[in-house]
């Protein structure tokens, strides 16, 4: 009697795990990362566009923004660059790039390349901006309403993801 | 040959005063020991384990170099851990607070006891 009941317990502590395991491995979305959702956006310093010009940061805290951190040499850049054009075309919304540890000259060969979705690209040649931001490598792309971070996917950026978390605010 | 042998001894001795610059600027030991400390409690963002001391990771070092800016800055410890915490989240720092994570050590503990508990009746019946 006392075994049946004990392997009851065994069989069911194991489908439950089996369970579990199932169920966490199909939820895609397990960022262990925070992402900076919520926050507001910090910008302490000076910022130069790729070109060597000012940029006027308070055109930054103003209105819908969305900023992609890219470079040069990062892939998942290439893949996620067409979906930017198609965002720049149809989408009423400013797209700044951030040009994340990454030589001048690349940078604007990349854009040459692969076309420049941005309406400029601030230039963070050692990466301290992009420390600042909370951002871990790119590709990331923040979605910034009025100064305050509304939506931020670190990785690459997809029509799914956008339907997902950042179509509610357009 | 010989003159090899003395070009060697040259550079042997001029090898002495090449030594490792410095990473971090105005860097004090105490300061340094302190940077290693923060270094090894913090949680590289990119690696799914690892603190930042052990790691490669160009994120690591860009942590370490403003972790150290920070240290310069007068910053303490807690408010170092404080700002990690608050930029990347529970996950940076590798002291875990069991109040938040209650589940993770009390569920294999549960599973201890009742096996405990099972086995010990098992026995006990089965000896009568």
């Amino acid at each position: 009697m006392i075994t049946r009941a004990f392997l009851a317990i065994f069989l069911f502590l194991l489908i439950g795990l089996l369970g579990f395991f199932a169920i966490s491995l199909q939820n895609d979305d397990m960022q262990p990362i925070k992402t900076q959702e919520g926050k507001p956006l910090i910008l302490d310093r000076e910022l130069y566009t790729i070109e060597g010009m000012k940029v006027d940061k308070e055109s930054l805290f103003s209105g819908k923004i969305i900023l992609n951190v890219y470079a040069s040499y990062c892939l998942p850049c290439v893949i996620e660059h067409p979906f930017l054009m198609e965002i720049a075309d149809s989408k009423n919304v400013k797209i700044v790039g951030l040009s994340h540890k990454d030589q001048i000259v690349e940078t604007k060969k990349y854009l040459e390349k692969y076309g420049n979705p941005y309406d400029f690209s601030i230039l963070d040649l050692d990466g301290s901006l992009s420390l600042k931001l909370g951002v871990i490598g790119p590709p990331e792309t923040f979605l910034i309403i009025n100064g305050e971070i509304v939506a931020h996917r670190i990785g690459v950026i997809d029509i799914d993801i956008w339907n997902d978390r950042f179509e509610k605010y357009f | 040959m010989i003159d090899l042998k003395n070009t060697f001894r040259f550079l042997l001795i001029f090898s002495f005063l090449i030594q490792a610059d410095t990473l971090y600027e105005d860097i004090d030991e105490d300061e340094l020991e302190r940077l290693e400390y923060l270094a090894d409690n913090i949680r590289c963002p990119k690696c799914s384990y690892g603190n930042i001391s052990s790691s490669n990771a160009p994120i690591s070092k860009d942590l370490k170099k403003e972790i150290a800016s920070l240290i310069n800055e007068g910053y303490s410890d807690q408010e170092i851990f404080d700002l990690m915490q608050y930029r990347y989240g529970d996950y940076i720092l590798l002291d875990t607070n069991i109040e938040d994570n209650k589940s993770i050590f009390l569920i294999p503990l549960m599973i201890l006891v009742i096996s405990i508990l099972l086995v010990t009746t098992y026995t006990i019946r089965k000896s009568k």
